[in-house]
């Protein structure tokens, strides 16, 4: 094997991530570009709202570039724009973290071909000097696993096809049967009919779970898709399961961001998942340290009665809160308007949580003790201790806390409910996105519920999630996997 | 000009080294007096490191996280017992009229809708709950179960399968539950389109809109909590099956022992104690259905022009802090202590039984 061909091919794939990247900083700024351009229904100057009812009729024309568009192929080129991001954002992705992980063993035909493939996938979205770098990544990993060069692997093409061919040949020539004897005629028939059984029930195992999946994914799709449907689609009677890519309505996105305030929602929403974020992480490092490391007198006991507290259901806590943060409390909400601090009923009561306490300090026990020791006797101190090793170590760790605790912000309903539900007319701009989901009203003046709208807002919900899932599948399913066989 | 810069140059540099002697200076006193400071604790033998006691250190790291606690949990705990004692609490002025023992609880047992059914319904909060645990735990637990061993039995794929299930665990509970009452309509509804093709005629199928019969709302709701719950069960019996011994199925293979006799005598038997765990805690989470509910059928939890409720108990719960009966925040606390009191139940026995059956 020749090391150097290897390191070249990683130092090219490196190249190419920085076209990849910009291609897809060119498709998100085109997608906001035209996002942008895309026309809403105009104000009513009475009541001041949209008339959404004929969102759908509306034909307006787009000048770009000097050629003029209707709204179908504005639709369709931001629905290519939105198709190129979801293949190649991913594949960047998993290609970054393949070449920081793959060692000279790896490297196999089969990679050779995915590579070959991603060239294509480039040259479909436009990255043309993405695709070149990738072919010529191709020829030098042919080069290293074959030892071809790009010439000769060309004029092995075709005979391989040819020895291809020749090989299936042998193997359909058939045995003579009257050759054999009895005893190895009914081996044969009995491990035939095993394989048959095998096959059926690999066929049923997989159908089974193809079914399951289907069930699973199709609230998804069909999310989505209604989530593109003009309002008349969305309540035909005979629903379409396809549309073509002219027919994405993508301003329906744009009317519930901007005319249904979906976007402060969702900047209410990531200020409070960020701050409860950060609280929660910090409180929790030092306290699951302490239980953890620190010795001192009832450690075991307060541990208890914390895990104890951890089997009480949530209502018993609400009530009382929402006596503490409200007037006869810390009086940050049921003020006169103006004076109400929504924000901070929101974060303060979520800086911290037992269940991640636990799971930091199993996390952190199994960080052996003799380190500590080690560095105690060096005069490390606790907290240089606790930020230099013990983070570090339970970074994994950390890093689950903080995505669970985003999705937990994120999913947040009750207790933003009943915060923002006292009565204040202020209390609508603090809502987060769970209870604008539910309490918006999606209903027009006609009476017609606009349930395409509504369901682009769902997906406005579910769609960062699911990024954010893919994105770190690993430690989510792990960290949810063992929190869950632990406790 | 350039004796100018020059000058510039120099007065900078002057500056510079004005400062970089003053922060010296400092570290040097600061260092002189840590000096002192161990000389002086030397000299009458005192060693703070070894003094200073573990708890005034654990203090220090407890004290944001049991601060947050202490306002938040465990104040809750001690006022609603209070709560439940007072008469007629009102928020909004702080005053109460007196003290009763078991006023609220009775109060919350004799309600109309809690146990009994009010007269005008046909259902109460606790049926309904009772019927969303005992039909949607035992249903989920053996999908989640059949799909482990399936998922477990396969290699090809087994990633993309386990990615797939796994994604109802990161949804948000209120959007696809806005999604599944949409799968749900009558007239163009998805589902009544798949029925409608095994001819089945669904004009007028109702299942969350009005008219819709109390089962098949039930349905769409026991239908949707399972979707939501197999995630996580999935999920932990794979991996409690991923961690059997290879020699068991070996040993089996050996035998040539059929797969479903593998299943019921090797596979069941040891994660039993990881099945037990699952059944209670999703035990415990039916009890506190709440989300769904809303999602599906918005606040009042039932659907629009009919006779009865689907409220769960936490519903019932909320309907004191925001909801028909607001302000009633007694009666809240009281049948939250009566919702604490059957999940302590079902913990004890999850704690008393996991203890005894232990399989390996």
């Amino acid at each position: 094997m020749d090391k150097q061909l290897f390191i070249k091919s990683k130092k090219i794939e490196s190249i190419t991530f920085i076209f990849d990247i910009l291609a897809i900083i060119a498709y998100i700024a085109l997608f906001l570009m035209l996002f942008n351009l895309l026309q809403l229904p105009d104000l009513d100057p009475i009541s001041g709202s949209m008339d959404l009812d004929n969102l759908e009729f509306l034909t307006p024309t787009y000048e770009l570039l000097g050629s003029n568009l209707d709204k179908w192929q504005m639709n369709s080129i931001i629905s290519i724009l939105v198709i190129f991001l979801v293949v190649t954002f991913p594949m960047l992705f998993i290609n970054i973290k393949k070449n920081k992980t793959r060692t000279i063993y790896e490297v196999d035909s089969y990679a050779v071909g995915s590579k070959f493939v991603q060239a294509l996938i480039n040259l479909l979205t436009f990255n043309f000097v993405g695709a070149g770098l990738r072919i010529y990544n191709t020829f030098i990993l042919i080069k290293f696993v074959k030892g071809y060069s790009p010439k000769e692997f060309f004029q092995s093409i075709i005979p391989a096809i040819k020895k291809w061919f020749a090989d299936r040949k042998v193997k359909k020539e058939k045995i003579n049967e009257d050759t054999i004897d009895e005893y190895s005629a009914s081996l044969k028939r009995s491990i035939r009919r095993q394989n048959t059984i095998g096959a059926l029930r690999m066929l049923g195992t997989y159908l089974f779970l193809v079914l399951m999946a289907l069930i699973i994914i199709i609230p998804f799709y069909w999310m989505v898709l209604t989530s593109l449907k003009t309002f008349t689609e969305s309540v035909a009677i005979n629903p379409k399961f396809f549309l073509s890519i002219s027919r994405w309505n993508w301003v329906n996105y744009k009317v519930v961001l901007t005319e249904l305030n979906f976007g402060l929602y969702i900047k209410n929403t990531v200020t409070v998942a960020i701050f409860s974020t950060l609280g929660t992480i910090l409180t929790t490092i030092f306290a699951a340290y302490a239980f953890a490391r620190i010795e001192f007198k009832g450690r075991e006991l307060l541990f208890s009665i914390l895990i104890m507290t951890m089997m009480i259901p949530g209502e018993l806590y609400i009530i009382t809160n929402f006596i503490t943060v409200s007037k006869n409390g810390l009086g940050w909400i049921g003020m006169p308007t103006g004076e109400n601090k929504y924000f901070l009923a929101m974060i303060i009561p979520f800086v911290t949580s037992i269940s991640y306490i636990f799971f930091l300090r199993q996390n952190f026990k199994q960080i052996p003790e003799s380190l500590y020791k080690a560095a105690r006797v060096d005069g490390c101190s606790d907290f240089k201790y606790l930020m230099r090793v013990m983070v570090p170590i339970a970074s994994p760790t950390i890093f689950t806390i903080t995505i669970l605790n985003v999705f937990s912000s994120w999913n947040a309903y009750i207790w933003p409910r009943i915060i923002t539900g006292v009565g204040d007319p202020d209390a609508k701009n603090y809502w987060l996105i769970s209870n604008a989901l539910r309490d918006s009203t999606f209903v027009q003046d006609s009476g017609r519920v606009m349930y395409n709208l509504q369901i682009a807002a769902s997906a406005l919900v579910t769609v960062p999630l699911l990024i954010v899932f893919f994105m770190f599948r690993k430690y989510i399913m792990n960290g949810i996997g063992r929190s869950g066989t632990k406790g | 000009m350039r004796n100018l810069i020059k000058n510039v140059k120099g007065f900078l540099i002057k500056i510079g080294n004005i400062i970089k002697t003053f922060f010296w200076n400092v570290r040097r006193i600061i260092n002189n007096f840590k000096r002192k400071i161990s000389n002086f604790l030397d000299k009458h033998k005192i060693n703070p490191a070894g003094k200073f006691p573990g708890w005034a250190k654990a203090l220090l790291y407890l004290s944001p996280a049991l601060i947050v606690l202490a306002v938040f949990t465990f104040w809750p705990i001690i006022n609603s017992f209070a709560l439940v004692v007072y008469e007629n609490y009102n928020m909004t002025n702080n005053t109460i009229t007196g003290y009763t023992i078991f006023g609220n609880f009775l109060r919350v047992l004799t309600d109309e809708s809690f146990i009994v059914p009010a007269s005008h319904t046909a259902s109460s909060a606790v049926i309904n709950t009772l019927i969303i645990v005992f039909i949607s735990v035992p249903i989920s637990i053996f999908i989640a179960l059949g799909v482990s061993v399936a998922l477990n039995s396969i290699k090809p794929l087994k990633g993309f399968f386990q990615t797939i299930y796994f994604l109802p665990y990161v949804t948000n509970t209120i959007a696809i539950g806005l999604v599944f009452a949409y799968m749900f309509r009558t007239d163009g509804g998805l589902v009544n389109q798949f029925i409608g093709l095994f001819g089945v005629d669904t004009a007028g199928l109702s299942w969350v809109e009005s008219n819709a019969v109390y089962w098949r709302s039930m349905f769409v709701l026991i239908f949707y909590s399972i979707w939501s719950a197999l995630a996580f069960k999935i999920m932990v019996f794979l991996t409690s099956i991923q961690g059997i011994d290879k020699q068991y199925y070996q040993a089996a293979a050996i035998d040539a022992t059929p797969k479903g006799r593998i299943f019921s005598k090797i596979t069941v038997p040891l994660i039993s104690p990881m099945i037990f765990y699952i059944t209670v805690t999703s035990v415990i989470g039916a009890f506190k259905i709440y989300n769904a509910i809303v999602a599906l059928f918005g606040v009042q939890g039932a659907p629009p022009g009919v006779n009865y409720n689907l409220q769960s108990i936490v519903m019932y719960i909320y309907q004191f802090i925001d909801g028909s009966k607001e302000g009633q925040l007694s009666v809240a606390a009281a049948g939250s202590l009566i919702l604490f009191a059957i999940i302590l139940v079902l913990t004890i026995v999850q704690m008393q039984v996991s203890k005894k059956r232990v399989h390996y």
